[in-house]
């Protein structure tokens, strides 16, 4: 076989075909059903032990990182750092008082106590944000890191890519319709801030506090206790 | 992306969905059984106005007493234990002792048409699940 013959038969091989394109797609794709597999599957069926769930979270998190290592990027690109906290949270700042406003207008509307121990009733308040904190700097290196930087990868930053990278957040919080809402929101308030200003460490601030205000401002039940998932039903 | 990372990376999303779907088969299987009893033998041999009969058996473990719920026209009517004498059931080699028939004493019902279902509970290793499987087949009886 001539050099020429075998650069032809290597560029022929399904992988050297599949565009950059199509691969960010497949690989958001794959996260998004093992989420799904989680939340829809093994956490129903697994019984009392739920390790099994962290089997397809586990692989989400291995494709993941190879996928940043394989694209070569760098922790600074996928907004690991701390020289644009500020300008992120600038941005962030506005969202954030409205949407808590809104919820706490509708709290009052509706009637609801004010509580903010409702979350974790028997944690202290900072020990409630720093876990919030804790779970919202991994949901949103999830959905910014991998999620919007693919969904650039296939339609360009911008709007489009907002968008999908918010409907995709709103999806995995299916079937909590108000959780899908604020998800929804969020998911287009954090995406948009992320493809101006990437900093992770603000968008999991901004993350855990608006959880944990909505959680204290409005029903109970409009939340249903955050429940998601086959979980949502009891 | 040079076509080396990409045909890595393309590895590692097939092999990711090969194991993510032995995963799913594997909790299928063992959520089967969590669930069900595959070893749950019985008939429902009669039902009238006065009385529904018949035998259940557990198979894995043949001298427990199954529990069997009666239900008449999709509507839940009594529970018992099959633990009645049945020694045709132990000569016919489908039990290993004589007790295992179960006796329901039907309930008031309208005129007309009715079908009963008996039903055995299955519970899980932790108790966190019943389940319910049918014995036999559902029987079809009228009142007059």
């Amino acid at each position: 076989m001539n050099p020429t013959e075998a650069t032809r038969l290597k560029e022929s091989e399904p992988a050297a075909t599949i565009t950059d394109r199509s691969l960010a797609a497949w690989e958001i794709v794959s996260v998004v059903s093992s989420v799904l597999i989680a939340e829809w599957i093994l956490s129903a069926s697994a019984g009392r032990s739920k390790l099994v769930v962290a089997i397809p979270v586990t692989l989400a998190f291995v494709l993941i990182i190879c996928s940043h290592v394989l694209r070569g990027e760098t922790a600074r690109e996928l907004g690991l750092r701390l020289d644009n906290f500020l300008p992120a949270l600038r941005l962030l700042l506005l969202p954030m008082i409205v949407i808590s406003g809104i919820a706490l207008l509708i709290g009052f509307l509706s009637g609801a106590r004010l509580d903010f121990f409702r979350w974790h009733a028997e944690r202290l308040i900072v020990f409630q944000l720093a876990l919030g904190f804790g779970w919202g700097f991994l949901q949103q290196y999830v959905l910014q890191s991998f999620m919007n930087r693919r969904a650039q990868s296939v339609w360009g930053q911008g709007a489009v890519s907002v968008l999908v990278t918010a409907l995709i957040f709103a999806v995995l919080h299916f079937p909590n319709p108000w959780l899908m809402v604020i998800t929804f929101v969020g998911g287009v308030v954090w995406a948009f801030v992320y493809q101006r200003q990437p900093n992770l460490f603000a968008l999991a601030f901004s993350h855990g506090v608006m959880t944990w205000v909505l959680v204290s401002a409005l029903p109970p039940a409009l939340l249903n206790h955050l429940r998601i998932g086959l979980k949502y039903f009891g | 992306m040079n076509s080396k990372a990409r045909a890595r990376l393309v590895h590692l999303l097939i092999s990711k969905s090969i194991m993510e779907a032995l995963v799913i088969g594997g909790v299928a299987v063992a959520f089967f059984f969590a669930t069900t009893n595959p070893y749950f033998r019985g008939v429902l041999d009669a039902a009238d106005k006065t009385s529904v009969t018949g035998w259940a058996v557990d198979e894995s473990r043949p001298y427990t007493r199954v529990e069997v719920q009666l239900f008449i026209d999709d509507r839940f009517a009594a529970t018992a234990a099959a633990d009645q004498f049945r020694p045709d059931v132990h000569q016919a080699k489908r039990a290993e002792d004589d007790w295992h028939g179960f006796v329901f004493t039907t309930p008031r019902l309208a005129a007309g048409k009715h079908e009963a279902r008996v039903y055995a509970v299955h519970s899980n290793s932790s108790g966190a699940r019943k389940t319910l499987q049918l014995v036999g087949k559902p029987y079809r009886f009228s009142v007059e």
